[in-house]
């Protein structure tokens, strides 16, 4: 159960499933967090109860995405480490999305998942390095950045089709949602956005 | 921010639309496309916090664009609320080069200050 139905418009079922596979991601263990940190560190992102420099990057990233710098980052990345920072950013960004999404729509927010059981997989990826960014990462555009930890990058990439478009139909000027918003409309939200979180990229 | 602003040009223009990018920016001149404004003032009803001006905002959103759209520019808003703290939270800004190269869009947005502050 979902609480996008209790909106009073129709939520779209991709919509809603891809919010839900966030939320399974959320709790299960990730590379190096279990999935009882990552749960803990998304209530210190909501709440601004915070234990460590972990949560406490957590937090601003979710209140004040423009205050956070380049000291901010690698303090937690040289306490923790790259992957666990890369986590951290992954987790508040999509659960910044999903409260977002319900806020504009009316709905309260979903509660945060329980914990799913199990060890952190170990799965970053080797050999990279910090390009013109603060964490290590392949070459590429945005959608690659969080690919030192490649279940974050993935977790990224399944957003973007159901919230946005893919990047295929971003190749379209033509693309509409039918019913829907078409791209001007999209990208019109999209612009407006990054200019008031003074994310100039 | 650029990419989208660039992006609503391009495609608004390829669907035969007069796009005044200074919209975006926050003049309050028409942006040109079908509910443009309305989708600008949901988003700026939300970084506001006033609760009266985003049902407002929701309706006004409904009642031009109609439900499916209204859905769709909550869905995108977040998507972008993601986006950004990505770009925040991992470093990755705009080369000074791409600055210059699109002086006139960072005028015409007014962002001339905030962008040089960025860099330094």
């Amino acid at each position: 159960m979902s609480n996008l139905l209790e909106a009073s418009v129709q939520p779209r079922q991709d919509a809603i499933e891809a919010e839900q596979a966030q939320f399974v991601a959320l709790a299960s263990p990730g590379a190096v967090l279990t999935g009882t940190q990552r749960v803990t560190l998304a209530a210190a992102a909501r709440t601004g109860q915070v234990a460590d420099g972990l949560e406490t990057l957590a937090h601003h990233l979710y209140t004040e995405p423009a205050a956070v710098h380049e000291q901010h980052v690698r303090k937690a990345a040289d306490l923790f480490g790259d992957p666990a920072t890369v986590e951290a950013i992954g987790i508040v960004s999509r659960l910044s999305s999903v409260d977002r999404i319900h806020t504009v729509l009316g709905v309260d927010p979903e509660p945060l998942p329980e914990p799913l059981p199990g060890e952190p997989t170990e799965a970053v990826a080797k050999g990279l390095k910090r390009r013109r960014g603060f964490l290590p990462k392949p070459p590429g555009e945005i959608p690659t950045t969080l690919d030192l930890v490649p279940g974050e990058g993935h977790a990224l990439r399944a957003m973007f089709g159901p919230m946005y478009m893919t990047e295929h139909e971003m190749g379209d000027p033509n693309f509409r949602r039918e019913p829907g918003l078409n791209t001007p409309q999209l990208e019109t939200v999209a612009a407006r956005i990054s200019l008031l979180n003074r994310c100039f990229y | 921010m650029f990419s989208h602003a660039r992006r609503l040009s391009w495609s608004g223009e390829t669907l035969g639309y007069t796009i005044n990018i200074a919209a975006i920016g926050g003049e309050e001149v028409d942006l040109g496309i079908e509910g443009g404004n309305e989708l600008i003032d949901l988003v700026d009803a939300f970084f506001a916090g006033d609760e009266s001006q985003q049902e407002s905002a929701r309706k006004a959103v409904i009642e031009v664009l109609g439900p499916e759209s209204f859905f769709d520019s909550a869905t995108v808003f977040g998507n972008f609320e993601m986006m950004n703290r990505i770009a925040e939270g991992t470093g990755i800004g705009i080369p000074p080069q791409w600055i210059e190269r699109h002086a006139e869009m960072v005028e015409t947005l007014h962002l001339t200050d905030a962008m040089k502050s960025q860099q330094t």
